[in-house]
């Protein structure tokens, strides 16, 4: 723009000296604008992310990936297998016409209630699944007629919330409130059997896409991980760079050893030498010298044919097939494997093995190239290189395998029943259909609930595919949504995510240290598109086809190859018109918005892709230095007459992924924009995710304190959800006063955080107070606490499920005894809080051990008595109870909170109890502010004891300076003047990445207020009165209360219960344990010469016990009598702990007599 | 300095006084007295408030505990707190009108569409002396909890009387501002500054009632402070004047306590010789 102007003003600047036309041409005005004036910023740009968020929102990945799997995967995977035909009876067959799922549906339709709609927050307290019908149209023979089926339901499909099947969709926050469902949650996971589960987003390196990679050893391979619906399999093309073998060969599974590549390519029908050469170096000298020992090689094992080729290809395939078989000729064999097992992904049409050829070609000229200049490699790390795997293509291969099965379990059934010779009633084989039920629903819930993925058609067994959606806070809620896991080897250390896509922070600390990331805020990912289209758009924008090249065109100057989805199309000799021309296209939305189309200079390509699972993130499209998005546009935004899609379909913005990305040239700020740039970045901080979004100008902190922060956010008691109160979860941390902080985010308002925050703004003054406060511990003000800072409640659930037994009988829930046996005992009031029904009463105070449900479970669990025969004529049996109450076992008093008695699917009565602590901050609990600073509780001080400013404002937490000097937390300081100038001025500020407000403007506040700029105020002590020497900085950080409370974790013993086996005091808390002197510290004893602690410490207070030994024989033996001398006269008594008896008795029952010599000590 | 002699009785000016705040200057004094005076006032005047609570109904999304606490921080009309016994001075068992004031909340939600508020307003004592204030007739209350067409609160209070040590809802005041020599002519504390001490610290506002450094004032390194400057403000359970007298009485209760002991050193504490004779 710069440039334009200053032509355009030439004619006004009439000065002799240039330095005077400078200056003239300073003072020049355009529209009011003087030409040094600075690049105007589109204003409001960020208004882009809410409006992006709108449509996708927060996990529309998942929801996106499901909703693509339900609706478009479903219907080709049963179009892929949609016959069904018998070996008995050629005539038969059946064959899916559709498929699809229906609206959620609750197991017991006979139930009453199934008038009203089914929703998840049911599901959740019922504990059941929230899925819907799959239902399919079939079309079958019965008997001679051809009879067609609709709506027959084949299984259930869990339902993912908020996606296309969800009755949550597009309903209002009334409506949902009706539901009893959270307008603030994101959906995007499953309840299975009413427990939230969230299908990670996995992680894995591209599929058929080749990848060059080199070790130390000089070993230069590319492969390529060919993947199809029918098959899986991976291609290796290996250069051992030594001196001894300097060959290339082929590597493939399904062969049994290496094969020199130069045969591979004579199996496949280029015969010629000269023919391999030229397609393998295109006339380049180097390559050709490099590649020339191949083809001798060849020559040298007299392979010159195809056939001699493939007969000695055939020779090497590991046959896998069933003896019953007829056995092929070797070369059969070989073309069989080489069209559809090596580089399946590679269409082989009518033997036509060209694409394949060429395909190969292209893999070795990599090795080649990588073996003459080693940077060639790949980066297996490079986030351009992976394909993340979302819940939708996890479903879809679990569906195809249990379709599969399904499918072949109905035709083994069929056959069985064609077999019978005469059958009373006609063959129908809907009602086969009918009865097989249950796999796909179990095969479905089993999956997602225990999260192993076992398909053993691709021999893949992966565990931990899915996680509990972690309840904890809204924001580890969200974590949970946005998190990334990766699939292979545990061992790859990566140094931190590199893309754009990812957060740079929140990852977590230790062993999954970068293999665990997640998401950043304005992310998408991908799901599989069409390709036909692209190929042909490809050849229509003039392409020369792959089919009609040699190797002398292929590596013509200028030519580059162009590839679709990692196949290649041909070549293009305008590769940049090629690529201009087509994001031309996809600017007008004539093809998908995330189709993506780049320049790869290194190898002369051009790739498209429209695979699945490619993360990607929208740009401003910049032209000619000018950004599309204008003013003008985002006020249009800002009243609704436009959508994020509005901007997509007007080609002012547009999804790049990461390859694309590195393709352009991005500017962060208009003001950088330069005659390169391509595109501008939408706002800075999306790089960020939602969870490092919370934290006040994380640019100003040392980059691992918002890691930690990143982990304890997710740990932060506050509120969960707006149906907190109706949730009756395991274990629920829910705050009694949360605030919004005073220093937000336009993350946190994006996200919602503002909403159902989990902290709240303390008062905190930076100084030493009483020596309670080292190695960053907390003071915290008694005052606060009463008030109610830091309060919050524990709602823990205990479950009850009156189980039915096999033999008939059923457990039953007794009235509370009339009298209790021993009044007086300490149990006596065991059964107090019991209403008449036997269940605790809803507001009840309970104390350890008291019962809250009085459950019997029948005596008799085998014999089988018929407790639902008439009554009249059955004989009288009784069958007694015995008491199984459910008793509160927690150590501190809790109060009945609620209580739901429902059914469950298999008509089992389910109580469930939810029990209430209300939690007042104590010593030792745990505190942490937004920038990974934790502290736990020091002391309480009273009000008067504690500092004060000058205006009497008291602290509400004193914080030790030294926790500044090495964590580097600037961000805490701004943050808390920012929140000081915010609470003078009354209003929230922003502490946004990369943004927010400015130092300055805040100091400026508090002048104006009466306050030193540097936020330090004059502070008095409150015990003596006088004023502190120093300056004390004193303001409102925003402090999260974490869920690590020092109830949760006291624990002492003096006696208590032992270990049946051993009789040695329990381990762990829960089972009221004995604290160990462990081997170390036994050590430190035994050093010492402290042998009578020893002895008191391990035997006398664990396992001490008498033994009678016989001196004569040395073995153990009764009081007075030992069994092996068959005497009385040698017994003596001695302890030992029982462990080493035991340990005696063991030896003597593997037949080695440990014997005891015996001494006077 | 000697606090007995008449020329040196301790005085107070009033600078400001208001229904919640009272700002007054004490001087002629010790530093300690002027701090002693503070804490009380924060910690030791008695006032009114609810101690426990009955739940006789609760139907609403909060829990008994949260409506209890938030009841306890309820500020009552503690003028006349004096009137009552403390708990446990009191001769009953558990509450008796010498020693509690009873108050009732019955409030259930009938609102078609909208939520109901219950405040303060709808606490009904037993005891017209204790009743929770409001700030005239237009005052809406404190806000206790909202409830739905259906929701019912039914509970029954017993306020007491106790001071904020134990509890910081007993505290009637909401801040104490202490101040002394604003112009830091003691040097007690030292200002932290980049480059001039004068345009980067504010003044405080109790400096146009002191007397500003003269130019060339040489430091009196024996000077000792004696003019104290205090704002009070109140929750509204007190007049402020009455928080500083309580207060007063309390600390001289306190001091004769002292003097007490100091001079009956021969007297038996609790019955029992004191130690020091036993040698």
């Amino acid at each position: 723009m710069l440039g334009k102007k200053t032509v355009t003003f030439a004619d006004d600047v009439r000065s002799d000296t240039s330095e005077e036309a400078f200056e003239n041409l300073k003072k020049t005005n355009y529209a009011g604008k003087k030409l040094t004036d600075p690049v105007k910023e589109v204003e409001d740009k960020w208004q882009l992310l809410p409006a992006f968020l709108k449509v996708k929102g927060l996990v529309k990945q998942h929801i996106d990936s499901y909703n693509y799997f339900v609706e478009t995967e479903l219907k080709k995977i049963v179009r892929t297998n949609e016959m069904i035909t018998s070996d008995v009876d050629p005539s038969f067959w059946l064959k899916y016409l559709d498929i699809r799922v229906g609206p959620p549906d609750r197991p017991d339709t006979d139930h009453e209630a199934h008038v009203n709609v089914f929703t998840p927050h049911e599901c959740r307290l019922r504990d059941l699944t929230y899925s819907g019908n799959i239902c399919v149209d079939i079309e079958y023979v019965r008997g001679k007629k051809r009879v067609v089926r609709k709506n027959t339901i084949i299984g259930k499909m869990p339902i993912m919330l908020r996606s296309s099947k969800c009755v949550l969709t597009d309903k209002s926050e009334a409506e949902l409130a009706k539901m009893f469902e959270c307008p603030l949650d994101p959906g995007g996971y499953f309840i299975i059997k009413g427990t939230e589960k969230v299908i990670l987003i996995q992680e894995q390196l591209s599929k058929n896409r080749i990848i060059v990679e080199g070790d130390k050893k000089g070993l230069v391979q590319a492969y390529v991980t060919s993947s199809t619906h029918e098959r899986k399999s991976k291609t290796y093309i290996v250069a051992k760079n030594d001196a001894k073998n300097d060959k290339i060969t082929l590597k493939h599974n399904s062969i049994s050893e290496e094969i020199p590549i130069v045969i591979v390519m004579k199996a496949m029908g280029i015969q010629s030498d000269k023919e391999i050469s030229q397609l393998i170096s295109g006339g380049n000298q180097i390559f050709l010298n490099m590649f020339s020992p191949n083809i001798e090689q060849c020559a040298k094992m007299k392979i010159f044919t195809q056939k001699q080729a493939l007969d000695y290809i055939g020779s090497k395939v590991k046959v896998t097939r069933k003896i019953a078989n007829v056995r092929r000729p070797m070369a059969e064999e070989a073309l069989e494997v080489l069209s559809t097992v090596v580089l399946a992904h590679v269409p082989v049409k009518d033997l036509n093995f060209q694409p394949k050829c060429i395909y190969i070609a292209i893999m070795i000229r990599r090795v080649l190239m990588a073996l003459a200049n080693e940077n060639l490699v790949d980066d297996r790390d490079y986030v351009g290189n992976k394909r993340l795997e979302l819940a939708g293509s996890l479903l879809s291969l679990l569906f195809e395998d249990l379709f599969k099965k399904f499918n072949f379990d109905l035709k083994m059934n069929i056959d069985k029943l064609l077999k019978k010779p005469n059958r009373a009633t006609e063959f129908d084989a809907h009602k086969q259909l009918m009865q097989h039920g249950d796999s796909i629903t179990n095969g479905f819930v089993r999956a997602i609930a225990t999260g192993n993925w076992t398909l053993k058609r691709f021999k893949m067994e992966r565990a931990g595919i899915t996680h509990v959606l972690s309840r904890l806070s809204y924001i580890a809620a969200l974590g949970t949504m946005t998190r990334i896991t990766s699939q292979y080897e545990k061992t790859r250390k990566v140094s931190g995510p590199r893309a754009l896509q990812l957060c740079p922070a929140d990852t977590p600390e230790g062993e999954a240290c970068g293999l665990v990331k997640n998401l950043a805020l304005m992310t998408h990912i991908t799901t599989d598109d069409e390709e036909q289209p692209l190929r042909r758009l490809a050849f229509n924008l003039g392409i020369e086809d792959v089919n009609s090249l040699t190797g002398a065109e292929l590596y013509r100057k200028n030519a580059y190859m162009v590839f679709l989805n990692g196949l290649m199309l041909g070549i293009t000799c305008q590769p940049n018109n090629f690529v201009h021309d087509f994001r031309r296209l996809r600017r007008c939305g004539r093809i998908s918005e995330f189709v993506s189309i780049y320049v790869n200079h290194h190898h002369n390509a051009v790739h498209i892709a429209s695979d699945g699972g490619r993360v990607c993130r929208p740009l401003i499209i910049v032209e000619n230095r000018i950004p599309k998005v204008t003013t003008k546009h985002i006020q249009k935004l800002k009243k609704d007459e436009m959508t994020f899609a509005d901007f997509l379909a007007q080609g002012l913005v547009e999804y790049l992924d990461v390859n694309e990305e590195n393709d352009s040239n991005i500017a962060i700020y208009e003001r950088e924009i330069v005659n390169e740039t391509t595109h501008l970045e939408i706002e800075p901080f999306t790089i960020l995710g939602a969870v490092a979004g919370l934290i006040p100008y994380p640019h100003h902190n040392q980059s691992p304190r918002n890691t930690y922060q990143c982990a304890m956010g997710k740990q932060a008691i506050g509120a969960i959800a707006y149906n907190q109160l109706r949730r009756i979860d395991t274990l629920l941390y829910l705050m009694v006063y949360p605030q919004q902080p005073m220093v937000k985010t336009k993350t946190i308002e994006l996200v919602g955080y503002d909403k159902l925050p989990a902290g709240q703004n303390a008062i905190v003054a930076v100084m030493s107070y009483s020596g309670y406060d080292i190695e960053d511990a907390l003071v915290l003000n008694k005052a606060s606490v009463d008030r109610g800072f830091g309060r919050c409640q524990v709602m823990r659930k205990h479950v009850a499920l009156m189980k039915r037994y096999a033999n008939g009988t059923y457990d039953r829930i007794g009235d509370p005894p009339a009298q209790v046996d021993c009044p007086t005992g300490p149990s006596a009031d065991r059964f107090n809080i019991l209403d008449s029904d036997g269940i605790a009463g809803v507001g009840e105070r309970v104390m350890p051990g008291q019962v809250i449900v009085n459950r019997h479970t029948p005596t008799n669990l085998s014999a089988n008595i018929p407790v639902n025969m008439p009554i009249v004529n059955a004989p009288v049996i009784q069958f007694t109870w015995k008491h199984s109450p459910l008793t509160y076992k927690a150590p501190e008093p809790g109060y009945i909170d609620k209580v739901c008695v429902t059914t469950t699917e298999q008509e089992q009565t389910l109580i469930k109890i939810l029990i209430r602590q209300t939690r007042i901050p104590e010593l030792g609990d745990k505190f942490s502010s937004r920038h990974g600073q934790k502290g736990v509780c020091g002391i309480i001080v009273p009000q008067e004891d504690m500092p004060f400013a000058d205006s009497g404002i008291c602290p509400d937490i004193i914080m030790n300076p030294h926790g500044f000097p090495s964590r580097m937390t600037v961000g805490k300081m701004i943050e808390l003047l920012a929140g000081k100038a915010g609470v003078l001025k009354g209003e929230l500020q922003y502490g946004t990445a990369f943004g927010g407000s400015k130092v300055e403007d805040m100091s400026k506040i508090l002048i104006k207020h009466g306050y030193s700029y540097s936020g330090k105020d004059y502070v008095t002590s409150g015990i003596t009165g006088e004023p502190l020497s120093a300056y004390i900085f004193f303001g409102p950080v925003y402090y999260q209360k974490l869920k690590h409370m020092v109830v949760d974790k006291m624990h002492a013993r003096a006696r208590g219960p032992r270990a049946v086996l051993t009789r040695q005091p329990t381990e762990g808390r829960s089972r009221d344990g004995g604290l160990r002197l462990g081997e170390m510290e036994r050590d430190c004893l035994v050093g010492y010469g402290a042998s009578m602690l020893l002895m008191e410490r391990l035997m006398i207070s664990s396992d001490q016990f008498d033994v009678h030994v016989c001196e004569q024989c040395g073995l153990l033996g009764y009081k007075g009598w030992c069994q092996n001398c068959k005497s009385s006269k040698f017994m003596v008594t001695m302890q030992m702990p029982y462990a080493a008896k035991l340990l005696f008795q063991e030896l003597q029952s593997m037949n080695i007599a440990p014997r005891l010599i015996l001494e006077e000590f | 300095m000697d606090l007995f002699s008449p020329a040196n009785k301790p005085e107070i000016r009033i600078q400001e006084l208001t229904g919640e705040r009272i700002r007054f200057i004490l001087t002629n004094t010790d530093l300690s007295m002027a701090n002693a005076l503070r804490r009380i006032m924060i910690s030791e005047v008695a006032t009114i408030a609810i101690d426990m609570v009955q739940f006789d109904l609760n139907t609403s999304v909060l829990a008994d505990e949260f409506i209890a606490h938030r009841l306890g921080l309820i500020p009552l009309d503690s003028t006349e707190a004096d009137k009552i016994k403390y708990p446990r001075d009191c001769n009953c068992s558990g509450a008796c009108k010498e020693c509690s004031v009873e108050l009732n909340l019955h409030v259930k939600c009938t609102e078609e569409d909208t939520t109901k508020d219950v405040t303060s307003k709808d606490l009904v004592s037993h005891d017209p002396r204790f009743t929770p204030i409001t700030e005239g007739p237009k005052d809406a209350g404190i806000l206790i909890a909202k409830l739905r067409k259906g929701q019912e609160i039914k509970v029954k209070c017993i306020a007491k009387k106790g001071v904020a040590k134990e509890h910081a809802k007993w505290s009637p005041c909401a801040a104490v501002a202490f101040e002394y020599d604003p112009f830091n002519k003691l040097r007690h504390t030292h200002y932290w500054i980049e480059e001039d001490e004068k345009k980067e610290w504010p003044q405080s506002k109790n400096a146009n009632d002191d007397f500003p450094p003269l130019d060339d004032e040489i430091f009196d390194f024996t000077a000792k402070p004696n003019r104290f400057y205090f704002e009070i403000e109140t929750i509204g359970s007190m007049k402020p004047e009455d928080i500083v007298m309580n207060a007063f009485k309390k600390l001289l209760e306190k001091i004769s306590s002292i003097q007490m002991g100091l001079h009956s050193n021969d007297v038996p504490i609790n019955g029992r010789e004191p130690t020091r004779d036993v040698f």
